[in-house]
């Protein structure tokens, strides 16, 4: 049993991180698939899908909740299931702030605020975690035993981590207040020095950005007003969520020196936020077939020997080529398993066709849990 | 790719993630060095995927010299952010407060102001030989966001110059937008893989730019699998089925392969050759999506370490495109 079919059968919260175009959402996906034949109620998460695979899928961005997966070949009674859901950012956030708005004025007054719409979008990993409070969300309901997240294929796509953090201290209207409040509003003594700080700041940011936003700024606060508490709390059970044990991180990777590097990273960082690490997947490995070394004389006999010996001598180039690279993946998977110690790892090999169907899934998942 | 490595003042590499966008980046710089330019390659993601490119740790906003001809810089957010208030006047405030924080408020305040000082950065070393007295580079190549936030990456001054009509912010922008827009000293060039997501999205990439008046100068197609068959692939199933011609010709030759290492070398080269076929169809549509514009088509490189021997290797390449 591989390491991550531990994973499938165990955990409570996969979470899939790597850099883009790795085979993230597949992996995802198949992991997803997997558990679910394996008699587990599962849900996959994911972003951004490829087309085809989501079409497979039957995804669609219109609901933002989770629905059955209809393909052919799936079991079609329990007691494993298999949904899945496209993952709406900015709609996910909207529903956070109608859930801990005190009435529906309040929540109208703050979708409106055009300063809310940019935060919403444009802070970095607000929208990974609104993966992750979505994904806590669905955990809270008990609907599944297992549920499989795909993380965005951003520029960093662990600012999760720090994404309650940011958000808490942006939030957070009393640091707020002291950048933006006009100048006799804030107390006296020590804060004087702060106080012309923050009156420069406040002409700084009019003339940067012009004043009206400043006005949005401050509606929003004031629509915000009492919710900051709801807000605060519900980071901190998300992220206690994300480092409890029955959760469990696997890092997608594909054997290039970039990609390995990156996963270094998150390996890294993963390790020092304390959230359990799974595995690491590493996807489309090449593998050489065993063929004895057919020394350099022979091989230019071949050469000379018409083009039958022409060809052969040819083939052996390509194994030989296909033979290096085989050997310098793995002495770069070899190097990131060092610098990482007790992380299990999947090797999966190149295959032949995109996955973009559930009968994709399957061959891919035949390798990650044989 | 030649024209646009003598020509060009700026070059912003783009592309999906994963397709090679910052190897590229590199490959060109150094390629246009080697055309005698004086390069600097900029990242501005903070990933420092550049700085194991040429066998450093790190970069950071300090420009340093990778190699022969070139520099490199990693544009850091904060940094940037003092430099642009110390412009306008505001060193004093910028020893007040942290840089973290106010620069996470203003991002906040004003997204896209981020992204404003990370292309004022680029602008002004790509500007900086009109202004006497500061070390000058004939060219700059931008390691940009990926194709999906290029544009807005681009047009980050111009959007939040909106807010201001008048000003220093104004004014920047307006220079910021008269070099980008310019083909005579503007070439954007797009990474691409030849499988089918990254094609696709090349494709809208390509047209997003145009529609944003951004100058496309053409298409790196990255690690594309080379044909050494040629017609003689249309045997490999033949040979599956029965290698006694080839097991003929090891014999005559000395070469102990039995049936089962020779099923295994056509074995191999049919997987190469099936892919070999794939990436032309795809190659294909790409070329026929881009309606004129150049694709310069790059081997895969013997084993995909990505330092600074595979620069070398594909800024060899790039020149010889």
């Amino acid at each position: 049993m591989t390491p991550l079919a531990e994973l499938a059968r165990s955990a409570r919260i996969v979470v899939c991180c790597g850099s883009g175009g790795v085979g993230k959402t597949s992996t995802a996906a198949a992991v997803a698939l997997w558990a679910a034949e394996h008699g587990r109620r599962t849900c996959v998460l994911t972003i951004d899908p490829a087309r085809r695979l989501a079409q497979a899928l039957g995804l669609d961005l219109l609901s933002n909740s989770p629905r059955p997966v209809k393909a052919k070949g799936l079991p079609a009674r329990g007691p494993g299931s298999l949904d899945a859901m496209m993952l709406d950012m900015r709609r996910t956030f909207d529903e956070v702030i109608e859930r801990y708005a005190r009435d529906a004025d309040q929540a109208d007054r703050i979708l409106a605020n055009r300063f809310y719409q940019r935060l919403s979008s444009t802070l970095a990993g607000t929208q990974e975690y609104m993966a992750m409070e979505k994904l806590y969300e669905l955990h809270e309901s008990q609907r599944y035993d297992l549920l499989v997240v795909d993380t965005p294929p951003t520029r960093s796509a662990l600012d999760f981590l720090d994404a309650p953090d940011n958000l808490n201290e942006l939030l957070d209207a009393r640091a707020f207040r002291l950048l933006i409040a006009p100048a006799q509003r804030i107390g006296r003594g020590y804060l004087r020095g702060l106080n012309l700080a923050t009156t420069a700041m406040t002409k700084m940011v009019r003339r940067v950005t012009g004043s009206e936003l400043l006005a949005e700024v401050g509606e929003f606060f004031a629509a915000f007003e009492g919710m900051y508490d709801g807000f605060k709390e519900r980071a901190g059970l998300v992220y206690d969520q994300l480092k409890h044990p029955s959760t469990a991180f696997v890092v997608v990777a594909t054997p290039d020196g970039a990609a390995l590097r990156e996963a270094a990273y998150f390996a890294g960082r993963l390790a020092a936020d304390r959230m359990p690490l799974g595995a690491l997947v590493v996807n489309r490995i090449h593998q050489a077939g065993p063929v004895p070394p057919v020394p350099a004389a022979a091989r230019k006999r071949l050469r000379a020997d018409g083009a039958d010996g022409r060809l052969l001598a040819d083939l052996l180039e390509l194994h030989d080529g296909l033979e290096t690279l085989a050997a310098a993946e793995q002495r770069r998977v070899r190097d990131l398993l060092d610098r990482v110690p007790n992380l299990g790892v999947v090797q999966v090999p190149l295959l032949s066709d995109d996955v973009h169907d559930v009968a994709g899934l399957r061959r891919l998942g035949a390798h990650l849990f044989a | 790719m030649l024209e646009v490595l003598e020509q060009a003042r700026l070059l912003v590499v783009t592309g999906k993630g994963g397709t090679g966008k910052t190897t590229v980046a590199a490959g060109l710089a150094v390629a246009a060095a080697g055309r005698g330019r004086r390069v600097l390659v900029a990242e501005v993601e903070g990933r420092q995927g550049l700085a194991g490119l040429f066998g450093r740790a790190a970069l950071d906003h300090r420009e340093a010299r990778v190699a022969e001809g070139v520099h490199a810089l990693a544009v850091d957010p904060d940094e940037s952010l003092r430099e642009y208030l110390a412009r306008y006047g505001f060193a004093p405030l910028a020893r007040l407060l942290s840089w973290a924080h106010l620069n996470r408020f203003i991002t906040a305040a004003a997204p896209g102001l981020g992204d404003v000082l990370l292309v004022g950065k680029v602008w002004e070393a790509a500007t900086r030989e009109e202004r006497p007295g500061s070390g000058a580079y004939d060219l700059v190549v931008l390691d940009a966001p990926p194709t999906g936030r290029v544009v807005p990456f681009l047009r980050a001054p111009e959007t939040v110059a909106e807010l201001a009509r008048v000003g220093p912010i104004r004014n920047q922008a307006d220079r910021v937008r008269d070099l980008l827009d310019d083909p005579g000293r503007t070439a954007v060039v797009l990474t691409c893989l030849p499988e089918e997501l990254p094609v696709t999205e090349t494709l809208e990439g390509v047209a997003a730019l145009r529609e944003a008046g951004l100058p496309v100068a053409g298409v790196v197609a990255n690690q594309v699998t080379g044909d050494q068959l040629g017609g003689r692939a249309g045997r490999l199933a033949g040979l599956a089925r029965d290698p006694g011609p080839l097991a003929g010709a090891a014999a005559a030759a000395g070469a102990e392969l039995d049936r089962a290492a020779l099923g295994t070398l056509v074995g191999e080269a049919r997987d190469r050759q099936r892919q070999v076929t794939r990436e032309r169809r795809l190659l294909k549509e790409l070329r026929a999506g881009l309606d004129g514009l150049p694709l310069v088509e790059l081997p895969s490189l013997a084993d995909g370490a990505g330092g600074p021997d595979e620069v070398r290797a594909l800024a060899g390449h790039l020149v010889a495109a």
